[in-house]
């Protein structure tokens, strides 16, 4: 064995991820009533942002695919290809791929490697538990407190996180990237660098360190 | 100090007063790592993730004058394994008074494979206006450490990463023996001086003969310092015990010491979230009811209880010479846990159990003996007087921190403190390093959903706070109310009913960076009810502060007319 394929071998993580037992491996639709199995097509491997919303919803949904348009257009060169966006609803009954693709064409958001899901409405709401609960059971029965959130998921790596849409984007940016595919320890060390750079310029104009 | 990035330290910025606080004790090292752990005889290994491996944590030791850097490594498992924890942490010393850097900021965490330095210098809040080590006064002793990584705070703590610091000075010094200023409590630690570190946990039988955790806020079994309803031997004489409830989330413990004929016998509690009161509260169902701090408004809740929310610390002194050798005394919450029923069954207490109360109520049971020649003698009374408060200080500016939560039916439906949710990079308020701030900890909104509003412990980082006024509502009327006696002490966490709020005063000094006000209870805190907020070193630097605040304030405004952000 060659020095690189050992060292590929040492620092690839083993791959924890529970899978379809986790995620489901749900039957949904796309905006485009193409047929996806949530984890085998959408999941396995890949890096993904996922929110709830639903076509009619006049609260925090429109928002919320406001800030994901404004965090596509910075990701723009990894989107589709490495990472992807999920919009799922929450109201599978009123929401045909029809309607997802007319919720997305309105806004500026039927874009390459950003899917709106729909499916059984059994599935969907098992996905949304499985997703986004906080072992927390007034929170996790409550399925307006998702709405506003982001779960960002990495498969590969088993990374899970979550941001909230009204943070700064600077925040969700960062969120994000904390779930990108892990990092050998010599590109730890390049992060690092950049990080204690940029504290010691946050030190050196305002004393101390201000963001991270 | 510069951080040693070059040898696997994680980035921060250089220690604040390293000259000053060189330290002069030998590091300490604690080790974030999987470890297995035995909760009961009955059960199988249960797979935790504690510091150097065990749960709760080593106790580390301190003492005043005498600063120390913890070296925090992180040893979990990079990829995750299978459990809830999330292999990324940053450690907090709750409540330590140091640099930003050594605080465990949410959003400083580092991952699996690196370590941190952080530096506790063990003084004194008040070092510029003291000089020295700072102003005795403000002498604290239980501290506790916990992951404080930003939204999986529940999921690492209830894996186990969390433990308990004790800081000695003279006052406080960590024996019995006659010495200068010594108040002479109980201070054996392990021997007369117990910690007890609270939590409840659920388990489930899996495969291989393990017991593993399930991943709940609300647990089902009571647990004290990593055992399920233990027992413990005392012998007749004083016991000093560090109380400490690790939550998770929002219940409370409303302690009561049970005697062996069912009476509600008195607990003198002489310290509140480390800091000494100025005199001892004893606590009891008799004429000591009035002193109970499990209370909503002006209503006792259980009477003769002491109510410890998540994070708050509670030291009490038991004597139990008030019993006979042979003696069994409980100590117990108002809530009842399972112990051997049998799905939705009573539980069937054993031979000669009191028959006023549940065993699933009890908590810790003590078998009382004599004191054998070789134990250390009993301690003299429970001085009158502990210590002298610190003055209140003047304040400055004031300040309201309102802590909501959306109502039923919006969306989306989020726990915001001042109506942000937790943003790493933005302060929600700025503070010049050396003044003091009147602070309103405001749990009653105009946009609260009422009734089905939520209860919120608080807790403020740096500093000790003093709380000056209670409001509630009784009656419909949002009123004064009187503070407890056990919350006229110095404090770092309050709990705010719904519709309740505190009227606080804190300083701000010696240290500048990024703090945090939080609630503690941790499922709120991990959906983001948590904000930052900076101490800034002049006004140069709290003019650019706040513009970081506008400026945030600006994006914030924009994402809500649903424009793109530039």
């Amino acid at each position: 064995m060659d020095r690189r394929s050992m060292l590929n071998k040492v620092f690839t993580p083993h791959r924890y991820s529970q899978g379809a037992a986790k995620f489901t491996n749900a039957l949904l639709r796309t905006q485009d009533n193409k047929e996806v199995r949530f984890y085998d097509d959408l999941i396995k491997g890949k890096q993904c942002v996922i929110n709830l919303m639903y076509a009619q919803c006049h609260g925090a949904c429109p928002l919320v695919t406001t800030v994901m348009k404004r965090t596509y257009r910075d990701l723009k060169d990894r989107m589709g290809k490495d990472l992807f966006f999920y919009s799922i609803s929450v109201k599978p009954e009123d929401d045909s791929p029809a309607a997802l693709k007319h919720y997305a064409e309105m806004r500026n958001a039927d874009l390459p490697g950003w899917y709106f899901l729909t499916g059984n409405a059994y599935d969907i709401e098992t996905i949304r538990f499985r997703l986004f609960n906080m072992g927390h059971i007034g929170v996790d029965t409550d399925f307006a407190m998702h709405s506003g959130t982001f779960r960002i998921v990495n498969d590969a790596t088993n990374y899970w996180g979550h941001a909230g849409a009204f943070a700064s984007q600077q925040h969700i940016l960062q969120r994000i990237s904390w779930a990108d595919p892990y990092k050998t320890p010599a590109e730890w060390d390049v992060y690092a660098q950049k990080l204690q750079a940029s504290i010691n310029r946050d030190v050196k104009k305002y004393g101390y360190r201000r963001e991270f | 100090m510069v951080a040693n990035t070059g040898a696997g330290e994680w980035p921060r910025a250089d220690h604040q007063r390293w000259n000053q606080f060189t330290p002069a004790q030998v590091t300490t090292e604690l080790e974030a790592r999987p470890g297995l752990h035995k909760f009961h005889s009955n059960y199988g290994d249960t797979y935790i993730w504690g510091f150097n491996g065990v749960y709760p944590g080593p106790m580390i030791l301190n003492r005043y004058g005498k600063s120390t850097i913890v070296r925090f490594r992180n040893s979990t498992p990079p990829a995750g394994d299978n459990t809830f924890g999330h292999p990324e942490i940053t450690i907090h010393l709750h409540n330590g008074h140091h640099g930003s850097e050594s605080d465990g900021f949410a959003g400083d965490f580092f991952p699996s494979g690196r370590w941190k330095d952080n530096l506790y210098p063990n003084c004194y809040a008040g070092l510029d206006t003291f000089g020295g080590n700072g102003d005795p006064h403000e002498k604290m002793g239980t501290f506790w450490y916990h992951d404080h990584r930003a939204e999986k705070t529940l999921n690492n703590n209830v894996m186990g990463l969390n433990g308990m610091f004790i800081v000695y000075d003279e006052t406080d010094p960590g024996h019995e023996h006659p010495s200068n200023g010594s108040l002479r409590l109980p201070g054996y630690y392990g021997v007369t001086d117990i910690p007890l570190i609270l939590t409840e946990k659920r388990f489930c039988a899996t495969s291989g003969g393990r017991t593993e955790m399930v991943n709940a806020a609300g647990g089902d079994k009571w647990i004290v310092n990593g055992a399920i309803q233990p027992t413990m031997t005392v012998r007749r004489r004083k016991y000093r015990f560090r109380i400490l409830s690790t939550g998770p989330t929002t219940a409370q413990w409303d302690l009561r010491l049970f005697g062996p004929t069912g009476t509600i016998d008195t607990m003198t509690v002489i310290a509140t979230d480390a800091n000494f009161l100025e005199h001892p509260v004893p606590v009891d169902a008799g004429a000591n009811a009035g002193n109970s701090n499990s209370i909503v408004g002006t209503t006792i809740q259980v009477a003769g209880a002491v109510r410890v929310n998540v994070a708050e610390r509670y030291d009490v002194i038991i004597d139990f010479t008030n019993y006979n050798a042979g003696d069994k005394v409980y100590l117990t919450d108002a809530r009842i846990m399972s112990v051997n029923n049998v799905g939705t069954a009573p539980n069937t207490p054993p031979p000669g159990f009191l028959t006023n109360i549940d065993i699933g109520n009890v908590i810790l049971r003590f078998d009382v003996v004599e004191r054998e020649a070789w134990f250390p003698v009993d301690t003299p009374p429970i001085p009158e007087t502990l210590c002298t408060f610190p003055a209140i200080c003047e304040p400055d500016t004031t300040f309201t921190w309102n802590f909501t939560r959306d109502p039923a039916g919006s969306n989306p439906r989020f726990f915001r403190i001042n109506n942000r949710v937790f943003d790493a990079n933005l302060p929600q308020h700025c503070v010049l390093k050396g003044t003091c701030e009147e602070w309103l900890i405001n749990n009653n909104t105009p946009n609260a959903d009422g009734p089905t509003n939520w209860a919120h412990p608080v807790h403020i980082h740096f500093e000790e706070f003093r709380i000056l006024k209670r409001f509630a509502i009784i009656g419909g009327v949002f009123q004064e109310v009187p503070v407890t006696p056990l919350s006229r002490g110095r404090k770092d966490v309050t709990k705010v009913e719904p519709g309740e709020a505190a009227l606080i005063r804190m300083n701000f000094r010696d240290y500048i960076g990024k703090y945090l006000i939080h609630c503690h209870n941790m499922g709120h805190e991990d959906a983001f009810m948590m904000v930052a907020w900076h101490i800034v070193p002049d006004a140069a630097a709290k003019a650019q502060c706040d513009s970081l605040i506008v400026q945030g304030r600006k994006e914030f405004e924009a994402k809500l007319r649903n424009e793109e952000v530039s």
